[in-house]
Formats: C-alpha cells, structure tokens, sequence
C-alpha cells in the first residue's frame, strides 16, 4: 500500500494540471479580496442611513465555490485521465488487487483538499477582517473563536467535495459526466429545490452539500439561502456520507469490471 | 524446445502461460471462444489473427483486466490477478498511446515502477535500454508513436520479468526501431523468458518467431512453429491468409 501510495503521490506531483488546479483553488482568497474591497467600497460611499442597514454575505461562502469545483475536478480527473488515456490499464497491470490505486489516489486527493480548503477559508477570513474592519456593523469583528466552526466546516467540505468528484469518477469512468454531475450538485440541483414548495424546499435544501457547513456549525449569522433543518451530528455525517459513499460504491464497482 | 513438466515444484519458476479453454463473452458476441495453449519459455511465440480475432482481449484476460466467462489463464500457474507484485514475474506492453501526454517519460516509469517497490536506479536503466535516455524528461504527449512504443517495452522490462507480452508492439517504429525489436525479442527469449507477441506484419512476425499461434473470430485456428508453416506454405503470409480465410470479419473480398 506505501508503494502504491508514493506512485500516487508522484502521479499528482508530475502533471502541471495539478499544480493549476490546486492555484485557481487558492485564488479563492484574491477572489474574496477582490469581494471584500468592492464591498468597503460600496459601504464608504453610501449614506450613513444606508450603511446602518448594509449587510454582506460571508465572502468565505462566496469564494468556496472556486476551491470546491476545483478540487472537485481534480477528484474527478484523478480516476477518470485514467480511463481517458488507458493508463488504467497499466495501473491495474501493476497493481491487480487495483482497490490499493483508488484507496490512494483518495488519501491524496483527501490530503490536497485537506490543505486547500483551510488555506482558501481561513486565508479569505483574514484577508476579508483586513479589508473590511469595522464596516457592516463589525461582522469581520467577531472574535475568531466565534467563527472557528463555521469556516472549519466551510474548509471541510472541500477534501470531501474532493473525495466525492474521485468517486463519481470511479463509478462514471467519464469526465465529461461526473463533472457535469459534481456542478449540478453544487449549483443546479440546489437552485431547482429552492424552487420546490414548502416543505419540500427547506427538507431538500438543507440535505444539499453546500447547505451542510452551516447545519454543522450551527452559525447561521447570515441567513442560509438552503434549509436548515439538520441538527450538527447529522449534516456531519451526511457531509461524510458525500466524501465517501461514492468511493465506496467505486471500490465495490472497481473490483467487478472489466477495463 | 524448452518445455515446462507437468505438475513438477519448478512450475512455479517457470515462465510459461497457460490458457485453459478461455471464453469471453460481451453480450451476444464471443470475443474469446474456448481458447486453450501455451506459451513456453526460451521461444518467441507468434501471436496472429486478423483484426477482432481477439487477441488483445486474451492479452487482457491473461493480465487479469477482464474477468474470463469460462475457463482460465495461468501464468507461471497462478492466476495473473493474484500476483502481489507482478512485475517482477510478467510485463506487458498493450497500448503505447496510454500514457499521461504531459508526465515525462522518467516520471511515467517511476509511477508505474513505485507500485511495485522499484526504485529510479532501475528506471534509468530502462530508458537507457530502450535508448530514451536523451528525451526522458520531456512530456510524452510529443513523443511519436515509435518512442511511446520504446517507452512501452520500457515500462514492460522494469521488473526484469521471466514472461513477457507485446501487443503490436512494432506499429509506427522506424526501420531502426524495428530490427531492435526483432533483436530485443530474439535476446529476451534466448535468455530463457517466455515472449508472447502481436503483430499483422507477416514478414517480420517470420524473421522473430519461433512457434504461432493463429486466432480467428476467437478460436484457435493453429499452433505451430514457423518452421512447420513455412515447410507447408510458401510464406507465412501465406499460412497466414489461408488458414484465417474463413474467419476475417473486417475486409475487403480476397480473390
């Protein structure tokens, strides 16, 4: 299994599309400083009526969409250049009992998202408490403890979101597909359950990925545009349900087909 | 002839592939249909067969990629897929164009060379077997298909394995690349391992081989030495032509 982990490891390391991926992920936070300026500076030209009723949205939500799709991505890409290419067939050749492949291409993509995530959520967090200050009533002024859950939650959700785009790429073999089902997770089906009638919206919504970091924390200083009707243990274990169902589904399907 | 005893304690130690009534079937259509030889060591078997007689997909059941639907292949008496580090033990060469177009030649080695414990020592070795040694660093996405075939037979000899299988591996080298195949198959059976190797050039296919095994439309059609061909028929192209007459499924009428 170390063998075949450190092959992984390498396979990661010596493509440049890697490297690309996990920078876009990390423009996140010159995303959010982008945001955050736009922001202080709407805030510094209204009245102070205005300003008194001026809220923003938390810019680390925002800007998470970026180190998600990204990771995501390359979860898919992981397996699926594989397949693409026929490298799998090597990779199998060489490794027959092939559920050591998938299990480390998981532990690396797990780990990428792992440092990813943290480093776009807390390093959008510091970057937004710089630029913003004291604007919008002292939203970036709440002590950092106070936010600790929500962003860890927030970072979270990109090593699974990334261990999700692996699995579906396991069980799709396509990019094309799997891509296109990780999007539809993130922005399509959520929009479409919104849409529902109550309670249909807020049931649905709140079993949405995007929807769990919220539940988990319990901080919902901005109101959540999804439903919110999980208690934390359980929009935890759905968020893991996520990251590693479909990787188990992979591993069972792995086994069993022909490549 | 070099030949494997039967049931005796060296089976395991030598090379040599067994296939055991082999039968594959997608759907409605027999790929692999009964199949059942060997292929033993010291000698290049000839592996031949128009196309979609289902020779790459017997490759494939031999290394375990595809599940057989009856019968079995053995490889040093074991199923392949139950061989912890194959590449010790088997190599393979199946496709020159699966390769990641922008990992370099050296880091495509020591991918597949670190799944089984081999170091960047050995995979030096190998591109400089394989004369690759100039252009190791660079992406194979530019390497003509010559150089990923190099590079495949690279990728094939990491493990310095007794039993070797080449699908085609001839297709787009040059008239260099060529006689070095025919020496690199010619020196790696010499050396007492057991070389399994496609290809539709007859010419070339009689110059390397020494025993062929010839499918059509999935069955064995027949097992000889090139000697015995060539004593019957003009050329082994024309055994070829003859013997697969009635099992070519793409082509154009033969007058």
């Amino acid at each position: 299994m170390r063998d075949v982990l450190s092959a992984e490891w390498l396979k990661f390391r010596s493509v440049r599309s890697s490297r690309l991926t996990v920078l876009l992920a990390l423009g996140g936070v010159l995303l959010g400083a982008g945001l955050a300026q736009m922001a202080a500076g709407m805030y510094d030209s209204a009245s102070p009526a205005q300003q008194a009723r001026a809220s923003v949205a938390e810019l680390e939500e925002v800007v998470l969409m970026l180190p998600l799709l990204a990771l995501g991505v390359l979860g898919v890409l992981a397996m699926t250049s594989e397949y693409a290419t026929g490298l799998i067939r090597s990779s199998f050749t060489m490794v027959p009992r092939r559920w050591p492949v998938l299990t480390a291409k998981a532990a690396v993509v797990g780990l990428i998202g792992l440092v990813t995530g943290p480093a776009v959520v807390f390093g959008t967090h510091v970057v937004c408490r710089w630029i913003i200050g004291d604007r919008f009533g002292g939203l970036y002024q709440t002590p950092f403890t106070d936010k600790l859950p929500l962003l860890a939650a927030f970072a979270l959700t990109v090593p699974a979101f990334a261990l999700l785009g692996l699995g579906l790429g396991t069980i799709l073999r396509s990019t094309a597909g799997a891509i296109a089902l990780l999007v539809g997770l993130v922005y399509v089906i959520p929009m479409i359950v919104s849409k529902f009638p109550a309670p249909w919206d807020e049931w649905l919504g709140s079993v949405m990925i995007i929807a769990l970091p919220r539940q988990i924390s319990g901080d919902f200083t901005t109101p959540g545009i999804y439903g919110t009707s999980l208690p934390p243990w359980a929009a935890a274990g759905l968020l893991a349900a996520y990251a590693l169902l479909p990787v188990l589904a992979g591993l069972w399907l792995l086994r069993r087909r022909d490549v | 002839m070099v030949r494997c005893a039967e049931a005796t304690p060296c089976r395991t130690l030598c090379n040599v592939i067994e296939l055991k009534h082999l039968t594959k079937r997608y759907g409605a259509t027999l790929a692999v249909d009964d199949l059942s030889f060997s292929v033993r060591p010291g000698l290049v078997t000839g592996f031949l067969g128009p196309n979609g007689a289902g020779k790459s997909t017997t490759m494939r059941l031999i290394l375990g990629l595809c599940a057989p639907t009856s019968g079995e292949a053995l490889v040093n008496g074991r199923r392949y897929a139950s061989l912890r580090r194959p590449v010790h033990e088997v190599g393979a060469l199946l496709d020159a164009n699966a390769v990641h177009g922008s990992r370099s030649a050296y880091d495509h080695l020591l991918c597949l060379a670190r799944t089984n414990g081999i170091g960047p020592r050995r995979v030096t070795e190998a591109l400089e077997r394989v004369g690759l040694t100039g252009v190791a660093r660079r992406p194979v996405g530019g390497f003509s298909l010559g150089m990923k075939q190099r590079l495949g037979i690279a990728a094939a000899l990491l493990g310095d394995p007794g039993v070797l299988i080449f699908d085609e591996p001839v297709n787009g080298l040059d008239p260099d690349g060529v006689r070095w195949i025919r020496d690199l198959m010619r020196t790696l059976a010499a050396q007492g391992r057991t070389i399994l190797l496609s290809s539709h050039l007859m010419s070339e296919m009689a110059l390397t081989a020494d025993h062929i095994v010839i499918v059509g439309k999935g069955r064995l059609i027949a097992e000889a030495t090139v000697a015995e061909l060539t004593a019957r028929y003009p050329t082994l192209e024309d055994a070829y032509l003859t013997l697969t007459a009635s099992s070519v499924e793409y082509g154009a009428g033969r007058s």
